[in-house]
């Protein structure tokens, strides 16, 4: 499949605005996503991310700003018109038609051909894993099926952009899951762009190329996975993705290749993010990169503190250390460690300076 | 120390459930069934008796003599086929029914769509509007109806049109609200997908949100020809005499002279008619969400699931 | 997607029928009410122009509404049968809401047929069956005597106000029970197990919290029953031929349809209108408030 006429799937928009009555959803946002991306808006609830996509679908008008598809403003245009299609948070299928009508319909509007009708459909749904299910009700398909025909529906008109709304909030974890792998794969196969709405910051991180987090009607940061991850913009990222181990420090002066800080006693070095802040300011430090030793072991950066308490993950243990300087902090500690971790225990927490992002305020 | 074990109660035996119930058979599951069939009774029963006498064989309306047909079609004088007052009736109710129909259905769910949509200033007077002919008490209604055609729109006279035209009145809120619940429970999200898809406006309504509809449509439909042809107030204040006499105003008359049982024959025909046409709209409303409830999605009908 | 003139355009024609022949006959009651009548062809003169009314008539009904006045005898006997029939209608229709809503189990379905189903048979119908019953030589006189409750076959036709107070309660219980059994059935079960849990006796469990939950649907089931009741001429006229029962809709029918002077009836509506325009108001607002429930379209 793949887009046939050259359209990449570029989405730009261009200071994007969005009021309602009493509320300002979008709040003058700017994003360039190139083509062939699976780029995902990521945010809590109320944060604008689905008001985005709705503008660029069509469904709402903006009060100000510019929605750019592969160069053109569409902003005014109506959604019948734009090339690009939804998968909808809860599918809407169209319950008086079966699977195949429900497929066809787009293609049937265009008023193709219906030996072409019959090829395409019969394409998109061995695309999706649904052939022979042509004469199903939607109300015979299971949720998963379901969003699979939603899917179907969607590419098989070859839009330039294929927008996504919480396609899988609707699911069981263990299907979820499954499905991620599989929506990955197919924007790999098609080519196109994705455009992917989600609460969901694991969901996110597993299946984007670039992320976009939201709050509040605007952008907080755009980055690969890794980059939002690992290097926080701002207070709400770091907050937003994982557990950050946000804590206050005041940042003296310059000490080697990074920063001076002091948590509360405590003098640590922090070697990234904004190390040429000064004054106060915010430390994070994924828990994974938290190393715990003998209290009292020696070195840079080994603040002593005690295991408050310890959860056990399946996977890890999660433990959460109590620091001499008053914070909290949580560490991921893989098994195999775990003797020296117990409830009670006087440990030594070591926070590597790389792994020290220092946020101004 | 030694407990001495008590044997666990396994079952209750059939004495003492029955001294359990006649201790107290007031006891308030039993007290209410009682109330509760015997209101159901009370309430249809009597209607089942005014049947049974439209069978009767002689003009009594009160005593059983033998059951025949005359006084639907035997009696060459009385009986409703053959008496001229009761088929006009018949007629008149059959014809204000069909005219409420095709005229406050198209209206009634189009003023449903544009409600439910409508944002602006306008729409909030519109909906009190609309539902002011719920609340207004029937003679009201029927005494400003009569002096709006004699003073005002005096070209209308009472008689047949009069009559349909205050129908029509107030039936377009029952079409309004029973559509309203359906266009809740359907949601903007299939005219979305169906615009997402390539569909103009225009096609979004007509093939996608009115096929949704026609439930609704149906139903709303059944109703008004039944509350029409159940209609007595309007229909009596518009009336202009005989020829326009709907069953309802024979009954009415017949109930204050000289009842014959051929009133409860024409009486129990309506009936059947009204209750006829809500079951083939209950069986149609649900023959058209089956597939919906299956995926359960919610099929709400005036505050009921079904 | 759409127009934003599309919806308006929708309503349109809607709203113009009811401004027409709604909005309009109900402004011309009040023109005719606060009309003048001609005094040659005794027709009445419906005033439009505000500033021309003329309340003479209005005055007049008042008066007559007044203790000792002519209508006086007649408001208060309708807000009597009003009233009583309110009351026999709740403490009938409660128990019976109640038991379909939360005790029924199997037989809730065909309990709620059974109680739709009079919704759906002709008022007419219901009361020509209770005329049949109530003849002199009917089924309730003959089981009354015959079980010696009555020496002798009693005229329940010829002008008792119990007759029609009961058939006022026969003929409109149904749409008391409904609403009733809506609000009961929407009481969510986990609030009682909360209160049983919390240590109230199933009796003390309905007094303080079915019974407050029910409020709405008993005060709006109340007031959707009043309302046509208070308007009713029917009624009376069918199973009871006299005056002396007659209700404040039989004085609107009568000068209207045998008094010849419908200024007066129109003023008696104007009135009745007023009077009740609380309850109208109160139950437009239940309805408004229950479709705004759910989430906008």
């Amino acid at each position: 499949m793949g887009t046939e006429n050259g359209n990449r799937g570029q989405i730009e928009l261009i200071e994007l605005r969005k009021e309602f009555a009493e509320v300002v959803a979008v709040d003058g946002i700017d994003l360039d996503v190139p083509g062939g991306e699976f780029f995902s808006l990521l945010g809590p609830s109320g944060c604008g991310k689905t008001t985005t996509l709705r503008l660029i679908a069509g469904f709402e008008q903006p009060t100000s700003g510019r929605i750019l598809l592969d160069g053109g403003d569409v902003a005014y245009t109506p959604p019948h018109k734009r090339n690009v299609n939804t998968v909808f948070q809860n599918y809407a299928l169209f319950p008086h038609l079966n699977v195949f009508d429900n497929v066809a319909f787009g293609l049937r509007r265009a008023k193709r051909p219906k030996a072409e009708i019959a090829e395409r459909v019969g394409r998109a749904l061995e695309l999706v894993q649904l052939s022979g299910y042509e004469r199903r009700k939607s109300s015979q398909l299971s949720g998963g099926q379901q969003q699979r025909v939603a899917l179907a529906r969607a590419l098989v008109l070859n839009p330039a952009v294929l927008l996504l709304d919480e396609p899988l909030g609707a699911l069981d974890a263990k299907l979820r899951k499954a499905l991620q792998i599989e929506l990955k794969a197919l924007q790999q196969e098609v080519g196109i762009t994705f455009l992917y709405v989600t609460h969901d910051q694991e969901e996110a991180l597993t299946m984007s190329d670039r992320i976009a987090v939201m709050s509040e009607g605007h952008v907080e940061q755009v980055g690969t996975p890794e980059t939002v991850y690992e290097e926080p913009a701002t207070v709400f990222v770091a907050d937003f993705l994982g557990t950050s181990n946000l804590m206050d420090v005041t940042v003296d002066g310059a000490d080697g290749d990074g920063c001076r800080v002091r948590l509360g006693d405590v003098v640590l070095r922090a070697a990234s993010g904004a190390t040429d802040a000064r004054g106060e300011a915010k430390i994070v430090i994924r828990p994974e990169h938290v190393e715990l030793e003998s209290y009292g072991a020696p070195g840079e950066n080994r603040v002593p503190g005690m295991v408050e308490r310890t959860v056990y993950l399946g996977s890890a243990d999660q433990l959460v250390v109590h620091l001499a300087t008053g914070d909290t902090i949580q560490a991921l500690v893989r098994h195999g460690r775990s003797t020296l971790y117990e409830q009670g225990t006087p440990v030594a927490a070591h926070l590597p300076a790389d792994a020290i992002r220092v946020l101004a305020r | 120390m030694s407990v001495a074990a008590e044997r666990p109660a396994a079952s209750i035996s059939t004495g003492e459930r029955v001294r359990g119930w006649l201790r107290n058979p007031w006891g308030r599951p039993r007290f209410l069934v009682l109330v509760t069939w015997t209101y159901v009774v009370w309430s249809i029963v009597p209607v089942l008796i005014a049947v049974q006498f439209s069978f009767n064989a002689t003009r009594s309306r009160t005593v059983w003599q033998g059951f025949s047909g005359r006084w639907y079609w035997g009696d060459p004088v009385d009986s409703v086929w053959h008496d001229p007052t009761l088929r006009h009736a018949a007629l008149q109710s059959l014809k204000l029914g069909g005219a409420d129909v095709l005229v406050a259905t198209p209206i009634g769910v189009l003023l449903a769509i544009g409600l439910a949509r409508w944002r602006g200033w306008g729409s909030r007077p519109a909906n009190f509007l609309m539902l002011f002919p719920l609340v207004t008490p029937e003679i009201v209604m029927g005494v400003s109806l009569l002096l709006v055609f004699t003073h005002v729109f005096t070209f209308i006279h009472t008689g047949t049109i009069a009559q349909i035209l205050g129908h029509v009145t107030f039936s377009i809120s029952y079409v309004v609200v029973i559509v309203r619940g359906r266009l809740f429970s359907i949601g903007r999200q299939y005219e979305e997908a169906a615009a997402d898809l390539g569909a103009s406006p225009t096609v979004a309504l007509t093939r996608v949100l009115l096929p949704l509809l026609t439930p609704a449509i149906v139903a709303s439909a059944a109703v008004v020809f039944a509350i029409s042809l159940d209609d007595f107030v309007i229909s009596q204040w518009l009336s202009s005499g005989g020829g326009t006499d709907t069953v309802p105003i024979v009954i009415y008359g017949a109930t204050r002279a000289a009842p014959l049982p051929s009133t409860n024959a024409i009486a129990t025909i309506m009936m059947v008619l009204t209750l006829l046409s809500l079951a083939l709209a209950f069986l149609a409303w649900r023959a058209f969400t089956r597939e919906e409830r299956r995926a359960s999605v919610a099929t709400e009908f005036g505050g009921f699931t079904v | 997607m759409y127009r934003r003139w599309l919806w308006p355009g929708f309503a349109l024609p809607g709203i113009l029928w009811l401004i027409l022949l709604f909005v309009v006959p109900a402004y011309a009651v009040v023109a005719v009410g606060f009309g003048t009548v001609d005094p040659v062809l005794l027709q009445p003169v419906p005033l439009w122009n505000p500033a021309d009314w003329n309340t003479g008539w209005l005055v007049e009904v008042l008066h007559r509404l007044q203790p000792g006045g002519t209508f006086f005898g007649v408001a208060v006997r309708t807000i009597v049968y009003v009233g009583v029939a309110l009351v026999l209608s709740l403490l009938v229709g409660y128990p019976v809401a109640y038991y379909i809503a939360r005790h029924a189990g199997r037989t809730k379905n065909l309990l709620l047929v059974l109680i739709i189903l009079p919704l759906w048979i002709s008022y007419l119908m219901r009361m020509l069956a209770w005329v049949n019953l109530l003849a002199i030589d009917g089924y309730v006189n003959r089981f009354l005597t015959y079980t010696h409750v009555l020496s002798e076959p009693r005229d329940w036709l010829g002008g008792q106000s119990s007759t029609v107070i009961l058939a006022l309660v026969y003929g409109y219980i149904p749409y008391l029970i409904l609403p009733l059994y809506a609000a009961l059935d929407r009481i969510d079960r986990s609030h009682l197990e909360a209160a049983r849990d919390l240590g109230a006796s199933p009796w003390a469990t309905f007094r303080t919290v079915t019974l407050p939950l029910s409020k709405a649907g008993i005060l709006g089931g109340a007031v959707l029953i009043t309302l046509p009741m208070f308007g009713d001429y029917y009624t009376p006229n069918i199973v009871s031929g006299a005056p002396t029962t007659s209700m404040l809709g039989n004085q609107i029918d009568f000068y209207f349809h045998y008094g010849g002077q419908p200024t007066i009836g129109a003023a008696i509506t104007v009135v009745l209108a007023i009077f009740l325009t609380v309850l109208m108001a109160y139950y437009m607002w239940t309805i408004h408030r229950a479709a705004r429930d759910v989430p906008a379209v």
